[in-house]
């Protein structure tokens, strides 16, 4: 909201800082974004006299004019425009000055002829659209002043961001009334001068309103014989300041009074409303409808609209109708002033992609109590600028007039919510100053009404919320509060303790913690084969390759993966610890969501060659992470990694089961797909299910076992067997052997014998004890045997 | 003294300089070994001399088994020595090809991302104070995230965050607010929770991104006021921030809040100045001193009723602060976007 200081000061008279006023309307609830010059881009364009003007002795319409611009010497300007004469006061923009546009004025030489300067049009200096010639000054101004100066235009213009609750700061009225509240300060309305001309209004026109929900209030006047034209430079120029394009003085009349009081009102060309009369009513769904900007749209039944005996004639609160407009030639005005349902016109905007200056105020909610002031006030300045003769009275139907809302306050209440302690009175005085009335019979529950303009004051907290505002929040003395616990309380073991502890072991084996979004391109899923069904979409995305909701952390890592390969960096060794989605039917939120932990490996295995050796990440190395996890970090039991099939993304795929639960799966992107991320090199993946990790974690308990007393006896053994038999199948063969002294098995070597691609030799070594003795060579060689036999019996070994 | 005994005599003194003598001829420990051998060694010089102590009188053999002693100790403490000398100078040789400042075998150093580091920190200054961590869906649906929340379909506060819609009832969560209507459907009070997460928003600019991560807290209570609110959060600002840190409250308007406000932060960069040592106005705050950090309020009492609370027996608080928007100021990040590209030289820094 853009708020000039003069305008405001026509309300209040505020005499101090500029600065001071926005941080003190920012310490009440109205931030400050920032102070302007509105005027900014003509600000060195000076008030100058052409003195001589002649024919250009080479050109049929240039002319070269003398001009003063108030100093020492006078200035050569060649001009083309056909209204340039002697004696006229211009706006001059002299050599060096930048224009709006950009254009910085230069000595020129046109048709041999020297030229110092420019003499601007109205366009020129963005005034207007208004090309037809230079811009004729009055002869009052000085030669030689600033033009920002010579007319009196506004310097400081303050932006404020306003929150939806404060519909009453959609204008300088409102921000007239927080100012004068801030500083006690008087507040003047402007005077009404308001001059009839006979004939009676309700004998022209007659409103109808179908709902008075939708409509509570319909106030019209009649003003005739108006002349459209440009509106007078005063009201230009304070609407320029906010940034409104002028258009006509009938326009500018009703844009007027929507910013100095934040009332929309809407223009009929009266000529053109059939059966004198004015209907408020709703559209029918599929209707058609003409808004003046030339497009067709089709309504619901949820628009409302503003018919005349026969046809709509425009869209309630949003945009008139094309067939009622005020065209250059009409002669009589139907000006509305009304009140709509906010929700309907906020929805008709947004459903129509229509936001205006009007529908904005009136989704918000506007002063009903003023609408009549407001079309008042406007009738006269229309009459003043155009002038048309404003036929008396006002067409008015108020099916649902506006009563007080009247609110309890408990002043204990209120100072035990806000932590203060102030006197009663302060609360009267904040009360009183915003235009509530205050009944204080009851001293512990006072009736407090809330004015018209102050929509958001429904309830007794937030007359609570006017105490501790203007009193200022920031006052509020700071305690800590004692936080009281029920005994079942406490969770000690959350969700969020669980993540934070796999997220310290990602970090402290070596991984970097990345965050990538949660939504994906279909493609992204696509190109990993993944299926279409279950993916959870979104409706309305900012672009396509954000469009569903994960289903695999993979595709964030391997874009990861990709920005990293872009920026040259080759070691990549991220995790992610995030949700997946999938499409649930039976879910309140129709998503079932899975916290999910991905890893990615790819490149050297170490940061540096020396002093470990060049080698890059291989199967072991995600595996090895995934081990680690399982079995150190969450001391669960031993995981399985079994071969998968026919991954969509993944060769080869491993499959991690923990406890017989499929906790995940680890492998290597396929390298057609590894492409697309630009990986030259082999990229290992693990993605695991964290609930499911989570759920196997807090089931489990760490016991302690007693050290081992006795001594261990070691046996190694050499198993010969084909290239295709696991280490994993051999290994359950020797722990599935029966033997109790067994306790544990290692793999110590891996060798493959020169020439015998298809045999493999895997050496064991195969730790014995017992708890309750020294074992005797012979008892563990005996023992030993056993699981030599169990291993030939069942496998294809030899030793 | 009888001649068998001088020479006997003289004999070991030979044998003491000879050894002395050849003090300097073991160049390494086992060429000093081979010289003990030949001295003490149970066939060696010393040895050989003993046999001769039997021969002499019985009278002299006090004073000759004396000098033997002698001799021997004497050998013993040159070999000891030389063995000494000959260590240090094998060790001072070992230690002159040990080079200290070869490259260490380091562990890769892994990292945690900014937005986890400064949510860790953020937690646990709140566990500290009480509160409980609480977790929910990120895909929510309209109710638990606007209408639950004081949010009707036709608000105009639905501007305020423009959303991603799943369906017209499902939407990305645009807050984490919804947590404190889970939470609060949840049990009665008192309530004290922090819910920490992932938000959406359908929104992409130099200082917007579509994800961003929220911590919201609530607390609900009897009796609870603005002035606790106001505590809690200079608090963990304080601690977050530096104690020097000062706490802005602004009245702003929040649909489950009232009243509401934003608070501020002394701008961290200028030390609430407002302008750099240079005089220039500070960037970070655009000169104000203050930076906007979170958004705050008493909860609504529309927002207890929705819930199953009494708004006459209970009072509460709530705040939601953005996670990166902290995480910039703290480690002085510039640009917003680079917290979702992952770039390694970037992560590698929060290690
Ligand atoms: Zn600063």
């Amino acid at each position: 909201m853009l708020v000039s200081l003069n305008w405001l000061r026509e309300f209040v008279p505020y005499e101090g800082e500029v600065q001071a006023l926005g941080d003190k309307l920012t310490m009440l609830g109205l931030e400050l974004d920032g102070i302007v010059d509105p005027f900014a881009p003509v600000k060195d364009v000076v008030v100058g006299r052409v003195v001589e003007c002649e024919e250009h002795p080479e050109s049929d319409h240039l002319h070269v004019c003398t001009v003063d611009v108030g100093g020492p010497e006078t200035l050569g300007i060649v001009c083309g425009a056909p209204n340039v004469a002697k004696g006229q006061t211009v706006p001059v923009a002299m050599v060096g000055t930048t224009m709006p546009d950009g254009l910085v004025i230069k000595k020129a030489k046109l048709r041999g002829v020297k030229s110092c300067g420019m003499i601007c049009s109205e366009r020129e200096l963005g005034f207007s659209e208004d090309h037809e010639g230079i811009w004729v000054l009055g002869d009052d101004l000085k030669v030689g002043d600033k033009l920002v100066d010579a007319l009196g235009l506004e310097r400081v213009v303050f932006d404020f961001d306003i929150t939806p609750n404060r519909a009453d700061c959609l204008s300088i009225l409102g921000f007239a009334r927080e100012t004068a509240l801030a500083f006690d300060l008087p507040l003047t309305l402007p005077r009404l001068n308001l001059v009839e001309s006979g004939g009676d209004v309700n004998e022209q026109i007659t409103i109808r309103i179908d709902d008075p929900e939708l409509c509570p209030l319909y106030n019209a006047r009649i003003i005739r014989d108006v002349t459209t034209k440009k509106g007078p430079d005063w009201m230009r120029f304070k609407l320029l300041a906010l940034g409104q394009r002028p258009i006509s003085n009938i326009v500018d009349c009703t844009n007027y009074i929507m910013f100095e009081l934040g009332q929309p009102l809407h223009s009929f060309d009266y000529d053109r409303i059939a059966g004198k009369t004015i209907r408020v009513a709703p559209a029918s769904d599929g209707m058609k409808f003409t808004t003046l900007d030339g497009t067709e749209r089709t309504l619901t039944g949820a628009d409302l609209l503003i018919w005349d005996g026969d046809k709509p004639v425009g869209l309630a609160g949003v945009m008139g109708g094309l067939n009622s407009e005020m065209s250059a030639e009409a002669r009589n005005v139907l000006l509305e002033a009304a009140v709509f349902r906010p929700g309907t016109i906020r929805k008709t905007a947004r459903r129509l992609a229509l936001p205006s200056d009007a529908s904005y105020r009136f989704e918000r909610g506007v002063d009903q109590v003023m609408n009549r002031f407001c079309i008042d006030r406007a009738a006269q300045l229309m009459s003043e600028t155009s002038g048309g003769k404003v036929v008396a009275g006002v067409a008015s139907n108020e099916p649902r007039p506006w009563k007080d809302r009247v609110h309890g306050y408990r002043h204990d209440r209120c100072m035990r919510l806000l932590g203060l302690d102030l006197e009663k009175d302060f609360a009267k005085r904040v009360f009183e100053g915003e235009g509530c009335a205050v009944d204080d019979t009851n001293p512990d529950n006072w009736s407090v009404s809330s004015p018209s303009h102050r929509l958001d004051l429904e309830r007794e907290v937030d007359l609570y919320e006017e105490v501790g505002r203007v009193y200022g929040l920031d006052r509020i003395p700071a305690v800590l509060p004692k936080v009281a616990k029920a005994l079942e309380g406490g969770v000690a073991d959350s969700e969020y303790g669980f993540i934070r502890s796999i997220k310290l072991w990602g970090a402290g084996v070596g991984l970097n913690e990345a965050i990538n979004y949660s939504f994906v391109g279909d493609e992204d899923l696509d190109r990993l084969q993944l299926p279409f069904d279950g993916r959870v979409h979104i409706a309305n995305p900012l672009s396509e390759d954000q469009n569903v909701m994960r289903t695999h952390l993979a595709p964030g890592l391997l874009n990861t993966l990709k920005y990293n390969m872009a920026h040259g960096n080759g070691h990549i060794r991220v995790f992610e610890v995030a949700k997946r989605f999938f499409a649930d039917a039976e879910s309140e939120t129709e998503t079932r969501e899975r916290l999910g932990l991905g890893i990615l490996l790819y490149g050297p295995r170490h940061a540096a060659d020396w002093p470990w050796g060049a080698a890059d990440v291989d199967y072991l190395d995600i595996k090895g992470h995934v081990e680690h996890l399982v079995r150190n970090h969450l001391k669960l039991s031993e995981p399985e990694f079994e071969l998968a099939k026919d991954h969509a993304f993944l060769e080869p795929c491993v499959e991690v089961r923990i406890d017989g639960a499929l906790a995940g799966l680890v492998g290597k992107v396929k390298a057609e797909m590894a492409d697309f991320y630009h990986a030259r090199k082999d990229v290992w993946l693990a993605e695991l299910d964290l609930d499911v990790l989570k759920g196997l974690s807090e089931a489990h308990a760490i016991r302690f076992a007693p050290l081992p007393v006795f001594p261990p006896s070691r046996r190694d053994v050499t198993v010969i067997g084909p290239a295709t038999l696991t280490a994993g199948a051999i290994r359950k063969v020797i722990e599935g052997a029966g033997v109790d002294i067994l306790e544990s098995v290692e793999l110590v070597a891996e060798y493959v014998p020169e020439g015998k691609q298809e045999e493999r030799n895997l050496s064991f070594r195969l730790t014995y004890r017992s708890a309750t003795k020294t074992l005797k060579d012979k008892q563990v060689d005996k023992e030993h045997q056993r699981v030599l036999e169990a291993l030939q019996a069942k496998l294809p070994v030899h030793f | 003294m009888n001649d068998a005994l001088k020479s006997f005599l003289e004999g070991l003194d030979g044998l003491a300089q000879d050894c002395e003598s050849r003090k300097g001829q073991a160049c390494s420990l086992k060429e000093l070994e081979e010289l003990r051998i030949e001295f003490l060694g149970r066939k060696g010089k010393l040895a050989k001399a003993m046999t001769e102590l039997g021969a002499l009188d019985n009278a002299d053999k006090p004073a000759g088994g004396k000098k033997a002693n002698e001799v021997k100790q004497r050998i013993t403490e040159l070999m000891d020595q030389m063995e000494a000398e000959l260590t240090a100078a094998e060790t001072g040789r070992v230690l002159s090809r040990f080079d200290p400042t070869m490259p260490g075998r380091k562990p890769w150093a892994g990292s945690l991302h900014p937005v986890t580091l400064v949510m860790q920190e953020i937690t646990s200054v709140l566990a500290g104070l009480g509160f409980e961590y609480v977790a929910g869906p990120e895909v929510e649906n309209d109710w638990h995230n606007f209408e639950a929340l004081n949010i009707p379909p036709e608000h105009p506060a639905r501007d305020m965050q423009d959303t991603l819609y799943v369906s017209d009832k499902i939407v990305l969560r645009t807050h984490t607010s919804g947590m404190q209507v889970r939470s609060m459907l949840k049990k009665q009070p008192p309530i004290a929770v922090i819910a920490p997460g992932k938000v959406y928003r359908r929104d992409s600019d130099l200082t917007h991104t579509p994800m961003f991560h929220q911590i919201e807290g609530l607390l609900v209570d009897r009796n609870v006021s603005m002035g606790d609110l106001r505590g809690t959060l200079t608090v963990f600002v304080r601690q977050i921030f530096g104690a020097g840190t000062n706490v802005r409250f602004r009245p702003s308007f929040f649909p489950f809040t009232e009243p509401s406000a934003e608070v501020d932060i002394s701008c961290v960069m200028c030390g609430g100045k407002g302008h750099q040592k240079d005089g220039s106005p500070c960037r970070v705050c655009k000169g104000t001193g203050w930076v906007e950090i979170l958004g705050c309020g008493m909860v609504d009492p529309n927002v207890f009723k929705c819930v199953g609370y009494d708004p006459e027996q209970y009072t509460g608080f709530a705040f939601g602060l953005g996670i990166e928007r902290v995480a910039m100021l703290k480690y002085g990040i510039g640009d917003l976007r680079m917290f979702f590209e992952n770039d390694v030289r970037f992560l590698e820094q929060f290690a």
